[in-house]
């Protein structure tokens, strides 16, 4: 009888989330996905040697931000929330870096045969602009963090009775 | 401690929002850059230069102004020898502005007279034309194209022949010209005997256009035995360059 009482009170406490959770995600996979995935395709028919491989970067960032916003929005409420907030600051710096090729972006073409042409392009400074708002990202979050840890150890203080 | 979340938070959408704004622009500003080549490249010469000339337009229809526009050819032989270097560098492209652009690489004909070009003067062969361009867009982003290319050369003193010494006052002289440019001049003619000595010799004044064949029996002077020739040497003398001597040993059939 308590079972059930318990695992209704935690389904009634837990649907809201996985509710908001799956719009969050819904939202993100058409925003971070079928927009520039669609976008990708676009420029692709273009030149499609040019931008053919950032399909794999745009379905691996999205994969990224869609499981840390709803594994956030989950845990949301608790430590955990704030701390995927940080790992996901984290791992989209090493993202950025990685996926950018450290700033520089080498590629290699033979438009025709005999003929061939590299593209050599410096985006350091756009790679900056990225890792200096996630830093501030991961700044948010952290604050966040201790914020949470404040006021969770500020509630289990004994509260002073009125004297008398 | 809540402000200043808040702060941060407003802050990281609003710069989002900016870099997204700017990432996009960027991209489409990019494909609206459109060179044309309205008018083909064209060769000239100049005194002992080869000119190449590359007029494009190039119109940036996009957002940014491209700046510290650069291209750089380089041609080199075979053997890696660079033969030219030459720049164009426009400081800035404004947004929405067609700009003429010449780009000229000169090739400088006197040096095929050098030792390490000599050959070129007789043999066809591909030059390897290394062309870069690097340009600054945004500001932001500095982009760098190399592309390599092979330009086929030829010979200005290709399948250059000497004929038999014989006894007769007359030797005679062929070549073809298979370069782009006027072969005119002089040519020296020195008959070398067998011990080394100049026994006879001659001059005449030649004249070959491009892809055109030069064929003259030169008039020589030869004192002994025309069994005694060993080779024949030539010396060139036109207004790109003078070289010589070019020895011709003379077989005897």
């Amino acid at each position: 009888m308590y079972g059930d009482e318990s695992s209704k009170s935690f389904l009634r406490k837990m649907l809201p989330r996985i509710v908001k959770a799956v719009i969050k995600g819904l939202l993100y996979f058409v925003l971070l996905y079928v927009v520039p995935m669609f976008l990708v395709s676009q420029v692709s028919a273009f030149a499609p040697r040019l931008f053919s491989d950032y399909g794999q970067v745009v379905t691996l960032f999205a994969a990224v931000v869609i499981f840390f916003a709803v594994a956030s929005e989950l845990t949301s409420g608790t430590i955990f929330q704030h701390a995927l907030n940080i790992g996901k600051a984290l791992i989209l710096i090493i993202f950025f870096v990685v996926a950018l090729g450290g700033g520089i972006v080498r590629l290699d073409l033979n438009i025709q045969e005999s003929l061939p042409v590299s593209i050599a392009a410096d985006l350091s400074v756009y790679l900056m602009m990225l890792i200096a708002i996630d830093l501030m990202g991961l700044a948010k979050s952290v604050l966040q963090a201790i914020n949470f840890l404040s006021e969770s150890a500020e509630k289990q203080l004994p509260q002073p009775q009125p004297a008398g | 401690m809540k402000q200043a979340v808040r702060a941060l938070g407003w802050a990281t959408s609003i710069l989002w929002i900016i870099l997204l704004f700017f990432t996009i622009t960027v991209v489409y500003s990019a494909f609206q850059i459109r060179p044309s080549f309205t008018t083909k490249p064209s060769v000239s010469t100049s005194h002992d230069t080869l000119i190449v000339s590359l007029p494009f337009i190039l119109y940036n229809g996009g957002f940014y102004d491209i700046s510290k526009f650069n291209i750089t050819t380089v041609v080199r032989d075979d053997g890696g020898l660079t033969m030219a270097r030459s720049s164009t560098f426009v400081p800035i492209i404004p947004k929405g502005v067609n700009a003429s652009i010449t780009h000229n690489t000169s090739l400088g004909i006197g040096q095929l007279a050098t030792d390490d070009l000599s050959y070129l003067l007789f043999n066809d062969s591909e030059l390897n034309v290394a062309a870069i361009l690097k340009l600054t867009y945004a500001n932001a982003f500095p982009f760098e194209i190399a592309l390599n290319s092979i330009m086929p050369w030829g010979a200005p003193l290709s399948n250059l022949t000497i004929g038999g010494v014989s006894g007769s006052s007359l030797v005679p002289l062929s070549f073809e010209n298979h370069s782009y440019f006027e072969m005119s001049g002089t040519v020296q003619l020195e008959i070398v005997d067998n011990a080394g000595h100049v026994v006879g010799g001659g001059t005449t004044g030649f004249y070959a256009p491009p892809g055109s064949r030069f064929e003259r029996d030169v008039a020589v002077t030869l004192s002994g035995s025309p069994l005694n020739v060993a080779e024949v040497r030539l010396y060139f003398q036109t207004s790109f360059f003078s070289y010589g001597p070019v020895v011709i040993p003379v077989v005897w059939g």
